[in-house]
């Protein structure tokens, strides 16, 4: 489907094609920091179907504990986290990160990968108290 | 407790004293749009508890609070990783909210209640039924 979206300043827009059925969780160790969350939620789009319609993120390079070099990109002026992608040139996929798509509420994750770091509360979500807002 | 954190890239560190029993998480769209995640986990820090070691956070500040209220939105210039928000401008502040996910001992804050949850994702409910890999799938 359609997607469009963008960082929460407005400087950054791209504009894409996902499928919601590709949507994942990660629970490593990296997006739990990189988040600043408990994990990162995010959907692949291809090199034919991305846009970037706005400003130019900063690329920071990741390494994985694999040695693979990773860019993660993020909004310089508000540090929304964007996408990450192969460095270099060349054709990529970019990995979507979830929160950013206009159309996150049908981007229901899939599968959750690297559930071996995951934080376990999370499955618990349904039993923890709530309130509509802020108190 | 005694907590310490980073980001990723390691130019910002900080210390604290945090209470894990304030740990929260909130659902509300703008962390949903500014952690690129479902929701973001928060801890407060007393001001005068808050030490920064190293490095200086860019600093974003949000006017779009239902609230009206501009929030300061702290996160590392180099690798983007959110750190804290607080009160903009300068002089001491009151608080900080620190990003559970930039502590080392984020395993012993454990969220014990969901704000701003009318417009959380509604699959978090049934996360634990989600397929999972112990890594990459
Ligand atoms: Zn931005
Ligand atoms: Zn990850
Ligand atoms: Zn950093
Ligand atoms: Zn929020």
């Amino acid at each position: 489907m359609r997607i469009d979206g963008g960082c929460h300043c407005g400087f950054i827009a791209y504009e894409g094609e996902a499928d919601p059925e590709t949507a994942a969780i990660c629970h490593c160790t990296d997006c739990q920091k990189l988040s600043g969350s408990a994990f990162r939620t995010v959907v692949p789009v291809q090199d034919s179907d991305f846009r970037m319609t706005g400003g130019k993120p900063t690329i920071y390079v990741k390494t994985g504990d694999s040695g693979n070099k990773r860019q993660q990109a993020f909004c310089p002026q508000c540090g929304s986290p964007i996408f990450s992608a192969a460095p270099g040139d060349g054709p990529k996929v970019y990995m979507i990160r979830v929160g950013t798509i206009r159309q996150r509420d049908q981007f229901a994750p899939k599968v959750q990968v690297w559930a071996r770091s995951k934080q376990h509360w999370t499955n618990d979500l349904a039993a923890m108290r709530s309130v509509e807002k802020q108190p | 407790m005694r907590i310490d954190g980073s980001c990723h890239c390691g130019y910002i560190t900080f210390e604290g004293e945090a209470d894990p029993e304030k740990a929260g998480i909130c659902h509300c769209t703008d962390c949903q749009t500014s952690t690129g995640s479902a929701f973001r986990t928060n801890v407060p820090v007393p001001g005068n508890a808050f030490r920064m070691l190293s490095g200086e956070p860019a600093i974003y500040v949000k006017t779009t609070a239902e609230s009206g209220n501009p929030r300061a939105q702290a996160f590392c210039p180099k690798c983007g990783t959110p750190i804290y928000s607080t009160t903009p401008g300068d002089g001491p502040k009151p608080s900080y909210m620190v990003r559970v996910g930039t502590l080392r001992q984020r395993e012993q804050f454990v969220p014990k209640k969901q704000n701003w949850f009318r417009s959380a994702q509604p699959w978090l409910a049934a996360l634990a039924d989600i397929p999972k890999n112990a890594k990459q799938g």
